[in-house]
């Protein structure tokens, strides 16, 4: 069985996202209130296009709203898309609702209303971009929930304080873990007693608040 | 202004959109010797209040979290949300009572079908479609139609 994808509002957002989910195998749908815009998206081949507000029930409906498997919400007003996951969930019982959201502060209320996951373009926008701007400190940074979680990776350098040094020996905080060691194209799970050596790749699974102070004591910067 | 808004000890009462309800409710409200604060994020939209309403108003968009904030919204509010969007109306009255907890918020929805996300929230939903058909209907029965 397909699964159903349902995409509500957004031209370029959707267009793209719907091109990779029908790439995937998935049965997609979008709803599109501007009919120009629904003449751009129906060029996409399989892509099945409703033109109508995607917040009146009646157009989720005629969407098939009820054998959706995925619902995402894509306007540019937060308010719309809140009332869309909020009916594909209590209306149409969607499985999984996912709802773009433009004022981050407004994030956590989201989650609070049973949408299942929100994203927020600006912080994942400015979390890019901060992470380009200080490649040289960090190689990469990976953010999850809501960057409250960040996955970091750090090369060490022979001038580290924590080269030669076993993990055990290094003063890591308690919300902080190594997760994992490259080393020449090779990966090790690290233990207490495994040393750290220069040229080595970490992963660092930690809490945002302790991120400086993990890197600090790794990489002394 | 916000100076003297936050003197307020009153019941405070919030209309969140002065359009023609927003506009005529907050001058009945004063007139009833209410303290009243109208919301809206235009300018213009004052115009509609009558010459006599003096109450307060507040250039703001009642979407953002930071209107609430300046508005010191709290439990004791009563919050009336009456924007031109049935959606905006919605996000207002959930952030309103999940985020601060606002006991008595009434909320006009245009489209009855929508009402269907405000169920679990207790919220007072005022239809004008339901509200014109019952008042035609009490007006033919009247009439013996």
């Amino acid at each position: 069985m397909k699964k159903n994808v349902l995409l509500v509002g957004g031209l370029h957002k959707a267009m793209s996202l719907a091109q990779s989910l029908l790439n995937k195998g998935y049965a997609v749908t979008v709803i599109n209130d501007n009919y120009n815009d629904c003449m751009t998206l129906a060029s996409i081949e399989d892509l099945e296009v409703i033109f109508g507000d995607g917040t009146k029930p009646f157009v989720l409906e005629e969407a098939d709203g009820e054998n959706m498997d995925i619902a995402i919400a894509l306007t540019n007003k937060d308010d719309d898309n809140l009332v869309i996951c909020e009916l594909c969930k209590k209306k149409f019982h969607v499985k999984k609702t996912v709802a773009l959201v433009r004022d981050p502060q407004k994030t956590r209320f989201f989650y609070q209303m049973g949408i299942d996951s929100v994203v927020c373009a600006i912080n994942a926008i400015t979390g890019i971009i901060e992470q380009q701007a200080f490649i040289d400190e960090m190689t990469n940074i990976i953010s999850v929930e809501d960057g409250r979680v960040n996955i970091l990776e750090l090369k060490i350098g022979h001038h580290m304080p924590s080269v030669n040094k076993k993990l055990w020996e290094i003063d890591l905080p308690s919300e902080a873990i190594i997760g994992y060691i490259l080393r020449n194209d090779q990966g090790i799970v690290p233990r207490g007693d495994t040393r750290i050596l220069a040229g080595d790749t970490l992963i660092v699974i930690c809490d945002q608040y302790v991120q400086q102070t993990v890197t600090k004591e790794l990489t002394g910067r | 202004m916000m100076e003297f808004y936050k003197k307020l000890e009153n019941k405070r009462i919030v209309i969140m959109g002065c359009g023609r309800l927003g506009a005529n409710l907050a001058d009945y409200l004063y007139e009833q010797g209410h303290e009243v604060i109208v919301v809206d994020s235009d300018e213009d939209a004052f115009r509609k209040l009558s010459a006599s309403y003096g109450g307060l108003t507040f250039i703001s968009d009642a979407t953002e979290l930071e209107t609430f904030d300046k508005l010191e919204i709290d439990e004791q509010t009563t919050m009336i949300v009456v924007t031109d969007s049935d959606n905006t109306n919605i996000l207002i009255s959930q952030v309103a009572r999940e985020v601060y907890h606002v006991k008595t918020i009434i909320c006009r929805l245009y489209d009855p079908q929508r009402e269907c996300v405000y169920d679990e929230f207790h919220i007072d939903t005022i239809c004008p479609t339901y509200l014109s058909v019952h008042r035609i209907e009490d007006i033919l029965k009247e009439r013996g139609a």
